[in-house]
């Protein structure tokens, strides 16, 4: 079994991450892997059904995202969440969850102006939005909070889905999170390891 | 050099591990290398730069890559993954960037490459390969697997026995001079049996025996001393066998990937960076670098390689990006030349680069974000649990930067700024292959 890892969707309404992920999902599937996919919308169904949009309520929401997919990752199971995720400290706290629990945190901005954003307005939210009828909408009514470091950045304005989707699959391989067919995981049997790591003590180099 | 500017067909390399260049022209002058004095009257032999830090995984992957390490991404013999934090040993596996004997094989050339570090797990190419001293089974280190059975036969080792260099220097000498008479015989026989057009034979040896008998080198211990030289002897006396099989049409390199000069002490980097503050651990006696405490700011790697502890890469990060991650490097860069010998009171850092001062290209966020350059004789280690930060060990010789050695038989070496990565455009130049856009070195023939 592969390392578990976690490619976390972070970016507003609109911006790509549900179609983006499709994509990677084929990919991982592929490879012969499972895979989890964690939708915010359909998680709001379940376990965080009865949760609202304020702050505190959307942390609580991500907050079990997280602890979700760190079990996940716990058992070497990928997983692909996609949700708004607009707050920086929760979605750092996941990390933490993730990445204690085994797994390898690869967190996917997908960056997209709100111009872009409200001319494609896919569900027709931000119509309703920008017109008050809902409240709370992260980008127009409450703040997005835009990750310091993520692994990968969708600029899904310019780029196409698959372009994008590309970006992410090559981060996954260059992270070891995927591997290609006949590749090795490890140069080295835990015995050879061993030998070497006292070959390499023997010269200093450890 | 118009009358040899005709590109010639084949291409011998033989990589002589950390023969410093002074070295080699010091032992000419005394006449213990007649084979090199005369090959220096057929061609240029000009001293060349190394790689930052200068190591043989490091130097042999600019070498055979044309590159600066960021472009290939092997920065030491040991590396770390920042989240969730590991270490691993570099290897084939690891590097990113095409090298000379696969650019070479694309272009329908058959290459013969052997024991070149960081060539394990070997890869497939048109020809013969054998790993290197990273392999612990000479059957998984051969390609392709028709070529273990000879090799076998005749008793080929991958590597001698490092330990023996530090308990039984006799041993190590019997075991270095097998060792290096087998390596011959192998590539005597692929240089014979196989089909190629460029040949690379590499030394490891003689950076082995440069570790462990430097000092009785340096002091002419009267029983180490002479068996020292005679060892380079037989590398000398090699060279001109080789030279001659060579023959004429074909272009005949040499090459050390850096010097050597004698250990005064080895320095412990972590240990400094627990003194200043900058590092903690967990655990009383932390057995490697995963017990490390959230708090830690910095750890280092060796040789002198100093890893923030950075929020968002690292697996427990401390310090935020942007403005506390540059004060961080500056006061690195400020300190660590301060560094001194508790003994002689002599400075140990020679200089301190920031990553980007030397590194550049897709894999230098692997890098470390501050690179130390010690003086000559101080030997920077990265050991836990050290109760000092610096004292003499088994370890007798340390390399140099600067003083690494480049020989072109019938060329003029045409650059004052040479260093290892010019190499691989130089033959594929050779071959009249196109040099590929990304890479670092110069053509210099």
């Amino acid at each position: 079994m592969g390392k578990g890892f976690t490619v976390w969707f972070t970016g507003l309404s609109g911006s790509g991450k549900t179609a983006i992920s499709k994509f990677v999902e084929k990919e991982i599937l592929k490879q012969g892997r499972e895979v989890e996919v964690l939708d915010g919308d359909v998680v709001r169904t379940h376990i965080s059904k009865g949760l609202g949009f304020s702050k505190e309520d959307r942390d609580a929401h991500i907050s079990r995202l997280g602890w979700l997919a760190s079990r996940f990752s716990h058992y070497g199971v990928p997983v692909i969440t996609a949700a708004i995720s607009p707050y920086k400290d929760i979605r750092n706290n996941c990390r933490q969850m993730i990445t204690s629990a085994g797994g390898i945190m690869v967190e996917v901005y997908c960056e997209c102006d709100l111009d872009t954003l409200v001319k494609r307005d896919v569900k027709g939210l931000y119509k309703k939005a920008i017109a008050g009828e809902i409240k709370n909408f992260t980008g127009v009514s409450d703040p997005y909070e835009a990750p310091d470091n993520p692994e990968v950045v969708c600029y899904t304005a310019k780029e196409t889905v698959e372009e994008s989707a590309q970006k992410v699959i090559d981060k996954l391989y260059e992270l070891g999170c995927l591997k290609k067919k006949g590749e090795a995981d490890e140069p080295y049997s835990e015995e050879e390891k061993k030998e070497i790591d006292k070959r390499l003590e023997a010269l200093g180099y450890l | 050099m118009g009358l040899f500017s005709k590109k010639k067909k084949k291409v011998v390399v033989v990589g002589i591990d950390g023969v410093p260049y002074t070295f080699i022209k010091k032992h000419i002058a005394a006449g213990d290398l007649p084979n090199f004095k005369a090959l220096l009257e057929k061609g240029d032999f000009r001293r060349m730069n190394s790689v930052m830090p200068c190591i043989s995984s490091v130097a042999w992957s600019s070498y055979m890559t044309g590159c600066n390490p960021a472009k290939h991404n092997i920065f030491g013999f040991i590396d770390r993954k920042p989240n969730p934090f590991d270490m691993f040993i570099p290897t084939s596996m690891n590097m990113k960037a095409p090298t000379l004997w696969q650019i070479l094989s694309e272009n329908k050339l058959r290459v013969v490459v052997i024991n070149v570090p960081v060539t394990y797990p070997p890869k497939e190419v048109n020809g013969v390969l054998i790993g290197d001293f990273l392999a612990t089974d000479l059957r998984k280190a051969v390609y392709p697997q028709s070529v273990f059975e000879k090799l076998d036969s005749i008793g080929y080792r991958i590597d001698v026995d490092a330990w023996a260099g530090r308990k039984d220097k006799d041993k190590f000498l019997e075991d270095i001079n097998y060792t290096i008479d087998k390596r011959i015989e192998a590539a005597y026989w692929l240089f014979e049996s196989q089909k190629w057009d460029f040949f690379q034979l590499h030394i490891m040896c003689t950076d082995r025996i440069n570790h462990f008998l430097w000092e009785e080198y340096e002091a002419d211990d009267p029983k180490y001393g002479p068996q020292f030289l005679a060892f380079y002897k037989k590398i000398d006396s090699f060279l001109g066998d080789m030279e001659k099989k060579v023959g004429e049409n074909s272009e005949f390199i040499v090459l050390s990937d850096h010097g050597f000069c004698s250990v005064k002490k080895e320095v412990f980097t972590n240990y400094w960076l627990e003194k200043e503050g900058y590092l903690k651990f967990n655990k009383e006696k932390p057995s490697n670098l995963k017990d490390v405490s959230p708090e830690t700011r910095v750890y280092s790697l060796i040789p002198g390689r100093f890893f923030v502890n950075l929020k968002g890469r690292e697996q427990f990060g401390s310090i935020e990006p942007g403005a506390e991650y540059e004060k961080v490097r500056d006061e690195l860069k400020e300190k660590l030349p301060t560094m001194t010998d508790p003994e002689t009171g002599d400075k140990i850092i020679r200089k301190v680069y920031r990553r980007e001062e030397i590194y550049s290209g897709p894999y230098f966020e692997q890098a470390a974000d501050i690179i130390a350059d010690p003086q000559d004789g101080y030997d920077l280690k990265a050991n836990l649990n050290q109760e000092q930060l610096a004292l003499k060990g088994s370890l007798e010789g340390m390399h140099t930067y600067d003083d690494a050695s480049l020989y072109i038989r019938s060329r003029q070496i045409k650059s004052n700024s040479l260093w290892v990565a010019d190499l691989m455009p130089t033959i594929l130049s050779l071959f009249e292959v196109n040099v590929p856009e990304h890479v670092d070195g110069k053509v210099v023939v």
